[in-house]
């Protein structure tokens, strides 16, 4: 089976478990947490997109780092595998992939229209920085998505439509402390994709911090995170208001990984 | 009036507010003084929340947290104070002389560059087909401390490190002719002419060098080859046969390596072609301690965090003053 297969069987999947989550959302009145086909439809749709980068990494000689691509492809699933895994822990995540489905269905049609073919290696990624930079990079970001999609659920419940069909679901402040917790650590990992992108400059250029764009824009989007942070202790948000904060500081993130790389010009480029 | 200046220092509510000025400084203007100017307000911001507010101060991981980044702000700024910058250009074969084309030093910089002495012998750079540029090695030979001979291959995210300075490869580099003038009488000069960086000027590859009696020789490289094919996979080198176009006023000659060119008042000499690297050299003793403070800022964040959400007793309800210094 080729990469190109595998992929659409599984953006086929993604397809499948957003649709359930929403189906189930928008049918059940008092619905279930537990979207088991939804779970079952991510679980696969993860299964064969690890194939599918396996077997483009094996042909190529080199991971998914260097275009559009292979971003939207690696970051779609991380972001799915993330999830997944809050998923099987916490009922709560279960039920809030709905939230989390515009984020993986726009990743998902992007792949599809972006260019695939291969992109050239740097030689400045010839580190294992390159494998920490963007192991933290993706837990942070798929940490956020999870306090978005929990956030969400109290945004959801300010309708009378979204109440009738969460009323069944816990206290909207055990999502809002949930939404929290996955932001506070994402928190922590983007302070260490900051750092470790530091360290990775620093042997790459000569300089550890420049202000180009998108180390700019990745700042902005700590700076965000952490103003959010302590903006929930300092003006105890309601938890819809906290979900609005979440999703505007996850709009800046998204921008950061997925606009500013690829418009920017060198030295800090998706490919440096 | 000292009370309400303490009344605002130090509140989260004025944190937000600087942090949203940061964030605007950022994006409008990262530049040294509004940068500054943010930050201090910020740390300023942080010292009076750690005097104004016991229960940061009780609470150990956040503390650290916060104290990491007032001494991260501290040590950018005394880097920036003791740290070097500069690029220069090097000849094959040739020490360092510890010579900058161009160089940004902070005031308690120490020029001790005559120490980096060392010298480049070749490099090879890997080429994938659109001539995007791979890996670089570049061998280089210094004196140890001891007085011995070390080398090594630098190159890319690999530089050389000696004195604590850092020396860099850069993606500038080039041919360089060397030519000796053998004065009629006086004592002989040799130089390189560093030709324009290759293969991005692979179409203007000349230059002009002063003889030491002030006339301009105007050299030109010349080869047939495709050095670098845009189709294959290749490397970086020295072209298997070339020669040089040397025009100094209304003569003209060619050169291959060896030759001679008479002139009025003495002799160039085309010794050869070698290559030029261009470097980046940067300094900044506070780099380890950087790192270590960030680092502390991040575990003691996640002690913070893992302590507040996993570890903690089941609290009664703070009060509101209380609630208003526990971050996030």
């Amino acid at each position: 089976m080729g990469e190109t297969f595998l992929l659409q069987a599984a953006l086929g999947l993604y397809g499948v478990a957003v649709a359930s989550a929403l189906v189930t959302l928008m049918s059940v009145r008092g619905t279930s947490l537990a979207p088991i086909h939804a779970g079952m439809a991510l679980a696969g749709a993860i299964a064969l997109h690890t194939l599918a980068i396996a077997l483009r990494w094996r042909t190529l000689g080199h991971g998914p780092f260097t275009t559009m691509y292979e971003s939207l492809s690696s970051n779609l699933w991380s972001l799915a595998l993330v999830f997944a895994l809050a998923a099987w822990g916490l009922r709560e995540v279960r039920a809030a992939l709905w939230a989390a489905a515009p984020v993986l269905l726009l990743l998902a049609l992007w792949l599809l229209l972006a260019d695939a073919r291969p992109g050239h290696l740097p030689p400045t990624y010839d580190t294992p920085l390159l494998y920490l930079h963007t192991l933290v990079g993706k837990l942070f970001l798929g940490l956020l998505l999870v306090a978005v999609a929990l956030g969400a659920v109290p945004v959801l419940r300010q309708t009378t439509w979204g109440a009738q069909r969460t009323a069944a679901w816990p206290d909207e402040r055990r999502f809002d402390e949930l939404a929290h917790r996955f932001a506070a650590f994402a928190f922590v990992f983007e302070t260490l994709m900051l750092i470790v992108g530091a360290v990775w400059a620093q042997d790459a250029w000569g300089r550890y911090w420049d202000w180009d764009p998108l180390e700019s824009w990745a700042f902005v989007t700590w700076i965000a995170l952490a103003a959010t942070l302590h903006a929930r202790a300092t003006f105890r948000p309601a938890p819809a208001t906290h979900g609005l904060w979440l999703a505007g500081v996850f709009a800046i993130a998204f921008l950061t990984f997925f606009g500013v790389p690829f418009i920017s010009v060198a030295p800090h480029k998706g490919a440096v | 009036m000292s009370y309400r200046l303490t009344a605002h220092f130090g509140s989260l509510r004025t944190t937000l507010a600087l942090l949203a000025l940061l964030a605007v400084v950022v994006m409008a203007t990262p530049s040294f003084t509004p940068l500054t100017v943010a930050l201090g307000l910020l740390a300023v911001n942080l010292v009076a929340a750690l005097f104004v507010h016991p229960l940061l101060r009780r609470q150990l991981p956040l503390l650290v947290f916060h104290l990491a980044l007032l001494a991260l702000l501290v040590l950018v700024g005394v880097g920036r104070l003791a740290s070097l910058d500069g690029r220069f250009e090097l000849t094959q074969g040739v020490p360092f002389d510890g010579r900058l084309l161009d160089k940004d030093a902070g005031p308690l910089y120490d020029a001790g560059l005559h120490r980096l002495s060392f010298a480049h012998h070749g490099f090879e750079i890997d080429y994938a087909p659109g001539r995007q540029r791979g890996a670089t090695r570049n061998r280089v030979s210094w004196q140890g401390d001891n007085g011995s001979a070390r080398s090594a291959v630098i190159g890319d995210h690999r530089p050389l490190v000696i004195d604590g300075h850092r020396i860099y490869t850069s993606p500038n580099k080039g041919f360089a002719p060397l030519l000796r003038w053998l004065p009629t009488r006086g004592e002989p000069v040799l130089g390189a002419v560093h030709l324009p960086s290759f293969p991005v000027h692979e179409l203007r590859q000349s230059r002009e060098w002063p003889l030491p009696d002030g006339r301009e020789a105007w050299v030109m490289l010349q080869f047939d080859e495709t050095l670098i094919d845009p189709d294959k996979t290749t490397s970086f080198r020295l072209p298997e046969a070339h020669h040089l176009i040397v025009r100094i006023g209304e003569l003209r000659a060619t050169l291959a390596p060896g030759e001679r060119l008479a002139l009025d008042g003495g002799t160039l000499v085309y010794e050869g072609l070698r290559t030029w690297m261009g470097y980046r050299v940067t300094y900044d003793p506070t780099l380890p301690w950087l790192l270590a403070a960030s680092l502390l800022a991040a575990l003691s964040l996640a002690w913070h965090y893992a302590r507040k959400f996993y570890f903690s007793e089941p609290a009664t309800r703070p009060s509101q003053s209380a609630v208003g210094v526990v971050h996030g």
